[in-house]
């Protein structure tokens, strides 16, 4: 008796479960079919303060308050991952976002800024304005040789290819690389969104070069900066231009463009934002899509 | 003979004395990095400051520490009842065939690495909690739930093995007095495994309150006040976790600021642990 009541009870757990998972599939896929305009609350997600993408974000979209201090509003909820980022604006269809354009996926929808589509030709072109730069700094003169040839390589038309496939703007004018046959390790350190392409670079160089061990540190572009200038590491990255303090000590070249590309659930129906409703709603003023004009 | 003892005695002093050094180290950073910088905002408005602007300079961590405290009673109200139940039951009535399975699952469950429970929540609680609520489904209710989940072992072991300790003379004595099952159990049992019971929860306020890394994934991080049970928080651990790579400065003396107000929660949920165990013995 006893264990038949046991297993009654284990399977109705198991079937519960099961019929919740179902249940929830089903309510939100009526959500697919309406909501021919969208109104409801606006759910702003940001990345945490100190974040390159964010600092950028603030700075492109001017969410300042009247010192140029970030003034994105507190109400916004915050991460400090790409990929929860993501995950959150894919699952709330009132939410909206921001990523850089070489981390986009299918699962959100990037939204015309201005009229403007976050694709790399716009970027490169400069009709899309929403972008910074991907930097390397280094103390001049310091720099080792292997540290040199790798930087080089980065510069170099294989290096800048493999930019432009990760999604990122390559730079112009580039050299065929030549390797120089040099061993040994670099160091790298900074910004959590330039090390993915980084790594990229990495894997690629070490396979022309098999003397060379690179070991990359993500830290943030400000940690990255400060680790350079003490000489911690040989290199550091960068997702945003130095600060003229930070210049004085160290040299900085530009190895990319990224684009930061609005993001919105699929479900969505605005296609379309003006910089000034992407401002209103990160300073807090717009709380709701129907106030949104299109 | 002799040689040999005095050798091992001396490894395990040493031993001993790595994780005694490592505390002891640990307090001093944590003290001495953190106390200035409250000192220069002033403990104050440090700790009763209810913005925290690092851009502008403003580090008041009150909005972070009532949130600790709420997902920490959230995690309790949800976590406590049902692995007291579940305790009672895998002392008093499961056959062992079935504790045999549950056991085991339940151990398991203690040792999921708590970024795969952050990552299940985000996926599959989140959604559920945003279709009931219709908000964004990241706050304090879905936080409790998440910390609910992950302290169930704790309170399970430590509750099941004070349930077991009670002699069983208590329970046949209360069946001897004509009590059903469920009265002797819930009368006498459970009343003489208090003590036990309350040092588990307190372990696992412990584990809630310093848990950081599934937090970080499902509160929704702001830093404001909250004002319903669906508002989004932010932590103290998360502060620390989702700033300290960027921060610099006075950014990073706060953030070890705020560490040294978690130390000293932790400290107390120690001494409290330690009187309770100590009351036991008596």
């Amino acid at each position: 008796m006893k264990k038949l009541i046991c297993t009654l009870l284990a399977g109705s757990i198991l079937a519960a479960t099961f019929a919740g998972c179902g249940t929830d599939n089903n309510s939100s896929s009526p959500t697919n079919t309406k909501k021919a305009t969208i109104t409801g609350q606006i759910y702003p997600i940001t990345r945490e303060s100190g974040s390159g993408t964010r600092s950028a974000f603030s700075e492109l979209f001017e969410v300042v308050d009247n010192d140029g201090n970030d003034a994105i509003t507190e109400t916004a909820e915050s991460t400090s991952s790409t990929s929860v980022m993501m995950t959150t604006v894919a699952g709330n269809d009132y939410s909206i976002g921001y990523v850089s354009l070489g981390s986009l996926s299918d699962d959100v929808k990037a939204v015309k800024i201005d009229g403007t589509k976050c694709t790399v030709d716009n970027v490169k072109s400069g009709t899309y304005k929403i972008s910074r730069p991907f930097n390397i700094c280094y103390i001049d003169g310091k720099l080792s040789k292997t540290a040199d040839d790798f930087r080089s390589y980065i510069l170099s038309t294989e290096g800048q290819s493999i930019i432009e496939e990760e999604g990122y703007i390559p730079m112009e004018n580039t050299k065929a690389y030549k390797s120089s046959g040099v061993s040994g390790k670099i160091t790298l350190a900074g910004s959590t969104s330039v090390a993915p392409v980084m790594d990229k670079l990495k894997d690629a160089y070490e396979k022309v070069n098999s003397g060379v061990t690179i070991e990359i540190q993500e830290s943030g572009s400000s940690a990255g900066i400060q680790s350079a200038t003490e000489g911690a590491v040989d290199i550091g990255m960068s997702s945003r231009e130095l600060s003229d303090d930070e210049a004085k000590a160290l040299k900085s070249e530009q190895i990319a463009l990224d684009g930061i590309a609005v993001i919105v659930n699929k479900n969505n129906s605005i296609d379309n934002l003006t910089s000034e409703s992407v401002k209103s709603i990160y300073l807090g003023e717009t709380t709701d899509w129907s106030e949104i004009e299109q | 003979m002799k040689v040999k003892e005095n050798l091992m005695k001396y490894i395990f002093l040493l031993c001993a004395c790595i994780s005694i050094l490592a505390v002891v180290i640990i307090c001093l950073f944590i003290f001495v990095n953190g106390v200035p910088a409250i000192g220069e905002v002033g403990i104050v408005k440090f700790i009763f400051g209810t913005h925290w602007k690092p851009s502008s300079n403003e580090f008041g961590i009150f909005p972070m520490i009532v949130a600790s405290i709420y997902v920490t009673a959230g995690a309790i109200i949800i976590g406590v009842p049902i692995g007291l139940l579940t305790a009672i039951y895998l002392a008093m009535y499961c056959p062992v065939k079935v504790y045999k399975i549950v056991k085991p699952l339940i151990n398991l469950l203690a040792s999921v690495p708590s970024v795969v429970y952050g990552f299940f929540c985000l996926v599959v609680v989140v959604p559920v909690i945003q279709n009931l609520t219709h908000t964004s489904g990241k706050g304090i209710l879905t936080t409790s739930i998440l910390l609910g989940i992950m302290i169930l072992p704790t309170i399970i072991s430590t509750a099941e093995s004070s349930i077991r300790a009670v002699p069983s003379m208590y329970y046949e004595g209360a069946l001897a007095l004509g009590a059903t099952k469920e009265r002797s159990i819930m009368k006498t049992v459970v009343p003489a495994a208090k003590s036990g019971i309350m040092s588990g929860v307190i372990l696992s306020v412990g584990r809630a309150i310093g848990e950081t890394m599934a937090v970080v994934m499902v509160a929704g991080n702001q830093a404001i006040m909250p004002n319903s049970i669906t508002s989004g928080v932010r932590t103290l651990t998360s502060n620390i976790v989702m700033e300290m790579g960027y921060a610099t400065g006075m950014h990073r003396d706060a953030l070890i600021g705020t560490a040294v107000v978690l130390f000293v929660f932790i400290l107390l949920i120690n001494i409290c642990f330690s009187l309770v165990v100590r009351k036991k013995e008596k």
